[in-house]
């Protein structure tokens, strides 16, 4: 979710939390402290990496992006869920006729 | 103003749970994050917010995140991680054949030398040893996974320790030892020679050329100096491919 959010460039923390919940259609409200550790291990893992830093009413606002190794994942991801969307819609077609 | 210097403050407490250089360099963006999502009006961090940040606080503190780049410090770090779990395990599973072999004991069913006479004692040095070797695992997971160099000597120290307590562990303990007694004997053998092997194998790893730069604080003089260098190193290599304007 948080590398979807960085697919078409750097975000800073609070707009990764207002487009998850845009993405997720309001399924998913990230908190602050769930975000920051998930971003701390993309981190280490190099999957994301900091863009760049401004300060914005005094405060350090920190630009987050995907580093090669993210796009990567996440293509491989995205790819892995359209697959299994792809086989349960082929199915349902099997099954029922239903779905259209 | 004052509602919000309130929360501010609430906020701010609350990221006293995370680890200290996780504050300093990232506390000011969470709470600027935190400060933009409050409700007008809030007056206090929310309760599950609240929890959220310690959660997230304390498993920070607990797991510290090595990155990538310091490949032998992160597979350090995971061996003593399995040794501690492995150790964990070791004290569950020595605790029920201790008590086991006391309760054949005890129902007269005598399997040769028992504990039973020595049952508390017993039972109390094995639950000590357990948690001090559990603990002193995690705990040296984590510190070098914080890239405490103290953590690294500390970590080398103790398995040289543990070596020298190799030869002692294959003396008998008692004569004739129950079911229990033996089966625990030769685990524990087994497990101990085991736990020196990961151990010696975290070790090797910590002081392998590739994690010396994850355990040399950026603050320290070496840093800096190293970045300096590679800076002047950069620029010069950059002015040297563009071509100098006259």
């Amino acid at each position: 979710m948080i590398l979807t959010a960085l697919a078409n460039g750097s975000q800073h923390g609070y707009g990764i939390i207002t487009d998850v919940r845009e993405i997720s259609g309001g399924r998913v409200r990230l908190r602050a402290g769930t975000l920051y550790s998930a971003l701390d291990r993309l981190r280490a893992e190099e999957l994301i990496r900091v863009d760049r830093e401004e300060v914005v009413d005094g405060r350090l606002r920190r630009y987050y992006r995907l580093t090669p190794a993210g796009t990567k994942r996440l293509a491989a991801e995205a790819a892995r869920l359209q697959a299994a969307a792809a086989a349960a819609l082929t199915r349902l077609n099997l099954a029922g006729g239903m779905a259209t | 103003m004052t509602d919000q210097a309130d929360l501010e403050r609430g906020y701010r407490r609350l990221l006293a749970w995370y680890p200290p250089e996780f504050r300093r360099e990232n506390g000011q963006e969470i709470l600027a994050v935190l400060m933009a999502g409050a409700r007008d009006g809030q007056r206090r961090p929310g309760l599950a917010e609240s929890a959220d940040l310690i959660r997230s606080g304390l498993w920070m503190r607990l797991h510290p995140s090595v990155p990538r780049s310091a490949r032998t410090v992160r597979a350090a770090v995971r061996l003593m991680y399995a040794g501690g779990a492995a150790s964990a395990a070791e004290l569950v599973i020595g605790l029920t054949l201790i008590i086991g072999d006391i309760q054949v004991a005890a129902h007269g069913q005598f399997l040769g030398h028992s504990l039973a006479a020595q049952k508390p004692l017993v039972i109390t040095v094995w639950i000590v040893f357990g948690l001090a070797g559990t603990s002193l695992w995690l705990w040296m997971a984590r510190a070098n996974g914080q890239g405490r160099n103290w953590a690294r000597i500390v970590s080398t120290v103790m398995f040289a320790l543990n070596t020298l307590a190799l030869g002692g562990a294959f003396t008998r303990p008692v004569s004739h030892p129950g079911f229990g007694v033996t089966v625990l004997y030769f685990g524990s053998i087994v497990l101990f020679v085991a736990g020196w092997l990961v151990g010696g194998a975290a070790v090797w790893l910590l002081w392998r050329p590739g994690s010396d730069a994850f355990f040399n604080p950026p603050g320290s003089t070496q840093a800096l100096h190293q970045w300096h260098m590679a800076e002047l190193d950069r620029l010069r290599s950059s002015r040297a491919r563009s071509p100098r304007r006259v």
